[in-house]
Formats: structure tokens, sequence, C-alpha cells
């Protein structure tokens, strides 16, 4: 016990001593530098996406989409370092991010939904443009709706769960800003699988559908009645919101996993039953390419910076740096 | 700093009833060495009261010493970062055991959760080209898909293939097709394109708050420590930068602050727990602490919000209906370096 008391003395001595030069070494540093530097440094990884945190509401969503990255190559760094506590009328226009995959959700303008803490309610990365923080994770959420029950506890989950709607996020529907009955109105009249004259940027071969090996096409998911909807193997009409009934119908298993919270993403509250926002199947997977990849190929962030003294041909090839994964 | 500034602040440095007479007279003195000679150039925002260097141990800390401490340093980082910074005292909830499971055949390596970890936890951004390197508390290693050892095109090379006595088709230590000492190979300066590169997947590493963590069984000091909800925690002002803990975690997991944190105010994550994410000083060990300061007050931890494919899924390992251990349940589980019986709370898993 007295050791042990000695060794603390010695410790508290120690840290002391550190105590009094850091002082001294800290005044010499002109805080002002340190800060400019950093911000060249932002300047610096040069993308055209701006590092200012950015929110659309659902609603502002199809506004807003005319206002899109053009804007945001055209200002620079100045409108870059919107302030963290900045009041909730803060916005920088023309920030687009997006969340889990790009062109599922477009996040298009900054709105400060925390003010209790002066958070922005989305930061979004420098340098690839993805989502990386929320403020608050329900903004734009509405009730899950209903969903079927398989007899088991996590029942309790889906009172509070919320998902984000998709329909104002659909490609065709934020490009022509009009819903898919606008050309859509009668039901085809050729329903066989063939090439399709229009929507060849979401399907470039429909006859080649990537998705179900051959085996299905447009119309076994989407609705010929009403193309507003989707249509699930049971015959049922599902809401674009709801897609992961339509999912569920043939991926039962990870359906059921998606349920247990086992696959997928969530946000918000950890505890069991408490506020969650779901994120449904085609907000990570492209349901028309899924089966080339199970999730769109995304920039990555930067790598962690190298060791002093190592540069990037130092890593090209196994050989030579079985040695460097110690960094202690 | 005036005369009467500096008495207040020894003042308040002596109120750790818990510790011994000759203890506190000791440290009085040195005190007041210590801001002799810090008082020389005009006294910054940024440096830390005499007050904060004297403090004790944050569990010994009685309730209106934990307060004076708090307020001590929300005023200071306040002033720091030119906004209203608050500094959480929230205890760990009861009936609680965190635990975090990965899914290593989902991960696709975009290392989003690194940049949302550092954003959220005031790390360091760093500086380029100096010794002062950003400070980053997961590290995503890529590695190859698939056997190794076994591929068809090197079937018939010995190892190593490159051998100044050339190839005769015999193992001689490591991967058929890897060169002598190298078994297998984990990158996480890797940089395409674009992710997921094809035949790689993907491995985060971070501080996986072992049960019986070595980092404290090294400290000497016991700045860091176990919390109840079984995260491995730091008292950053109780460190004393001996490094101990880090060359203890089998994991990788601690980092060390070698100069003064570089973190410009409007990047500065203003709400904060006292053992969390708080700005650090230099010379500290930091550390993943699953985000404290949110899951205390029952968010997801900043990386879980931010994986783009529900990769990272947290919850509580005591409640049988949590994402957590209906993961344990139902998947194929394994904690990283299980025969070094730290007995992690952090499990990977697959599909």
């Amino acid at each position: 016990m007295i050791s042990a008391r000695k060794h603390m003395r010695a410790a508290v001595l120690v840290g002391l001593f550190f105590v009094a030069i850091s002082g001294l070494i800290l005044h010499n540093m002109p805080g002002e530098a340190v800060a400019q530097e950093d911000a060249a440094q932002h300047e610096e990884s040069g993308a055209a996406v701006q590092e200012a945190p950015a929110e659309a509401t659902q609603e502002e969503a199809a506004v807003e989409q005319e206002a899109p990255a053009e804007v945001a190559q055209e200002e620079p760094a100045v409108e870059q370092e919107a302030p963290a506590d900045a009041a909730p009328a803060t916005s920088a226009a023309g920030v687009e991010c997006y969340e889990s995959r790009k062109d599922a959700t477009k996040i298009l303008q900054v709105q400060n939904a925390n003010p209790k803490y002066g958070y922005p309610n989305v930061k979004c990365s420098p340098t690839t443009g993805a989502v990386l923080w929320y403020g608050d994770p329900y903004t734009g959420t509405e009730p899950i709706g209903e969903m079927p029950t398989y007899g088991d506890k996590t029942d309790g989950d889906f009172a509070q769960a919320v998902i984000r709607p998709r329909t104002g996020h659909l490609k065709t529907i934020q490009q022509t800003n009009m819903q898919c009955s606008g050309c859509h109105q009668a039901p085809p009249q050729q329903t066989n699988p063939r090439q399709l004259m229009m929507h060849q940027d979401i399907v470039s071969d429909a006859s080649k559908l990537q998705h179900g090996r051959g085996a299905i096409w447009c119309l076994d998911c989407h609705n010929a009645e009403n193309r507003d909807t989707l249509i699930d193997q049971q015959g049922n009409e599902v809401s674009f919101n709801q897609s992961q009934k339509v999912c569920g119908s043939c991926h039962g298993d990870l359906y059921s996993d998606w349920r247990m919270g086992l696959h997928g993403k969530r946000t918000g509250e950890w505890k069991v039953g408490g506020k969650k926002r779901w994120w449904t199947c085609t907000e990570c997977h492209n349901p028309h390419t899924v089966q080339e990849h199970r999730f769109d190929p995304v920039k990555p962030e930067p790598p962690p910076a190298l060791p002093r003294g190592m540069s990037k041909d130092d890593l090209k090839g196994a050989e030579g740096h079985g040695d460097h994964g110690g960094g202690h | 700093m005036s005369e009467d500034k500096r008495k207040n602040d020894i003042a308040e440095g002596q109120d750790d009833g818990a510790t011994k007479e000759s203890r506190r007279d000791f440290l009085k003195k040195l005190g007041v060495a210590a801001a002799a000679t810090t008082v020389a150039p005009a006294a910054t925002a940024k440096a830390a009261s005499i007050a904060e260097h004297l403090q004790t141990h944050f569990e010994m800390m009685s309730d209106s010493q934990k307060e004076k401490a708090i307020a001590r340093l929300e005023k200071r980082y306040s002033e720091q970062f030119e906004k209203q910074v608050t500094v959480a005292n929230t205890p760990a909830p009861d009936g609680v055991l965190f635990g975090y499971a990965l899914n290593i055949s989902k991960c696709i390596g975009c290392r989003r959760c690194v940049e949302a970890c550092v954003r959220e936890n005031n790390q360091s951004r760093g500086e380029e080209d100096t010794r002062h390197l950003p400070i980053q508390w997961i590290r995503v290693l890529e590695m190859t898909r698939g056997n190794d050892t076994f591929q068809l095109e090197n079937w018939h090379k010995g190892s190593p293939s490159s051998s100044p006595i050339g190839d005769y088709g015999v193992q001689s230590g490591g991967h058929a097709d890897k060169a002598v000492g190298i078994s297998g190979h984990a990158e996480h300066y890797y940089y395409p394109e674009q992710v997921p590169e094809e035949n790689s997947f993907y491995f985060p590493v971070q501080c996986q708050q072992c049960e019986d963590p070595a980092c404290v069984r090294a400290c000497p000091v016991r700045a860091t420590f176990r919390d109840p909800n079984g995260i491995v925690v730091i008292d950053y002002n109780w460190c004393i930068g001996c490094r101990m803990c880090q060359l203890a975690c089998p994991y990788w997991a601690r980092r060390f602050n070698w100069g003064e944190p570089i973190l410009p105010n409007e990047d500065m994550n203003p709400k904060t727990h006292y053992l969390g994410n708080r700005p650090r000083m230099r010379g500290v060990m930091e550390k993943c602490t699953f985000c404290l300061q949110r899951v205390r007050d029952g968010r997801y931890p900043a990386c879980v919000e931010a994986c783009p494919v529900g990769a990272r899924k947290f919850g509580n390992l005591l409640d049988p209906e949590s994402e957590i251990r209906k993961i344990l349940a139902n998947k194929k589980v394994f904690r990283f370096k299980e025969d070094f019986n730290t007995e992690p709370k952090f499990f990977y898993y697959m599909d």
C-alpha cells in the first residue's frame, strides 16, 4: 500500500513536471496559424462537395432539386466554414451529399434541427460527400406503418420505428418532378421482358435485369395498374416507402433478420423499444443492380496519414511492409 | 494570471479531502512552483488551471469536486473554442453491459466510421508533413479474400518463389505464395478509387472494450479503468503519458497525443463527456469509448450511425431481445485475438 502511494506520488511529480514544460511550450504556439493551416488543408482536399453540413427535409427535397452541385463548385471555401453553432436560419446553399447510397437520397440544404446544443443536423464528408453524422436522426421521418407480426418480442420496436419516405428520392421523380403515373397512365400492352426505350439510366437492358437471374422483370415488382406503387409476390399493392414488403416477399430470411435488427442499418436509440430510424432495403441496395454487387461501389474516405519517412510507393506489393503494423 | 486568481486556483485544488495531508502539502508546493513557471507569458485560455492539475482521480472525487472540475473544464473549453461547450457527467445506466458487433461480410471499407469517429470525438486533425499526425481511433484493415495459402496459379511454386536458391516447390515458411516471415497481409493504407475492391474484405479494428483489459492492468496510476457498463475509459487528467497501456494493448487500439491536439473551433463537437470526447491535452492517451457521451444518453455510437451498409451493431448484452444478443445467438461470431483471454465485448460476425 505504501509503495503504491509512493508510486502515485512519483507519477504526479512527473506529471507536474510535464505540465510545467508543456505550459512553456504551449505559450509559444500561435493558435491562429494552426487554424489557417488546417483550413488550407481542407481546401487542398479539393472536392466539389463542401464541408458545411446539409439537410433537406422531405417537403423541400422536391423544391430544392434545381440547386445542385454547380453552385457548390462556383462558391469556394468561403462558405465552407459554417460555424457548428449556427443559428437555425443559417444555411449553405448548394451543398449536396448523400446517405447510404449515392442517388438514393440527396441532401441539399443545411438545416439546423437541434438548436439545443447548436448542432447542425447533418455533417457531410468534404472528400466524398457522404453523410457522416446525424444531429437529429429522425428529421424528415414518418412512422414505419403497418408491419406483419411474427409473434416475437421485438414487436415492441415497431411502436416507435420511423423511416424516411423514399418517394421523393426516386430517380425519375427527381428528374421530372412528377409521379410515375404522369407518364404511365394505362397498363402496358406488352408485358414480356424486353429492352425498353426509356429508363436506360436505371436499367441499361431490362431484358437482362441484374436481379433475379433472369427470372423476374420490371412488372414483377412495379405495379402495372398503378405505377406509383409496387406490387409484392402475393399481388398486394405496396408503397415505395415500404419497399421492404416487396423485397421480403422473396428474401424472407433477410427480411426476418432485418426485422430483428441483425441486417441493415438503424439510427437513433440503442435500447430495445427505443425510437429508431429504420433503413429500408432500397436505401442501401440498388434493386436493379443488386445481382452485380450488393452495394454500389463508393469512393472511400482518405487513408490514415502515413508514418514519417514512408511514401505510397513503399506500400505496393506485399513485400517489405510486414513490419509497419506496430505504430506503437 | 493575477496573484488572487492563482491563490483561488490553488485553494480549489486542495479540496480533495480523500488524500493524505502530506501529499496535499507536497502538491501545494509543487503547484506554486508550476504556477510560477507558467505565469511568465500571458496566460491563454488554453492553459489548464492549477486546480485542474491538482484534482484527484475521477473515481475518487466527491460529487462536489466533480462539479467543480467540470465547471472548470466547461469554462476553459468554452473560452478556447469560442462556443458553449458542455462537459457531461452522465452516470453509467444500470443493468447495461454494452456490446458491439461488426459484420465483416458486409463491411465495404469506406472508412466513413473513421471519419465520423474523428468528428464526433474531437480527435486531433493533425498536420501534414510534421510529426503531428492526425489521430484516428478506428483502423480499417484490407485483406485479400479467399484462401491465400493455396491459389491455383501458385500451386506448383515453392516459397519463397523469389528465393535466391531457386524455386524447388518446397514450402519453407510463411504462405505458399508469400515470402518467408509474412503470413497473410493486412493493409490499412489502401487508397483505391472505389471500394469495395474485388477479392478484398475489410476488418475494422478499434478498442475491443475487454472484460479483462491488458491496458488497465498495465496502467501504473489507474488512469484507465473499466466503467460499470463495460467500457474502458481514461481520466485524461490523471494520465501521466507513460504509454504502458499502449504497449499492453494487443489490439492497437490506443492513440497517444504527441503534440497539442489540432482541433479547429468550427469542427469541435461541443457536446462532450468527462470520460469521453472532451478535448484532450498533449501527452495523454486516448481511445474509443463506444461514444460514451452518446450511448449514455441512449444514442447509438457515431460509427454505427455513419456506416452506410449497416455492418455495425450495438446494444445491451444483458437484454436478450437486443440486436447484439440476437447476433450472438444466430450468427457465426468470433472475437479478435481470443487467445489473449482479454474477453472483448466487441464481436465480429459473418452472415
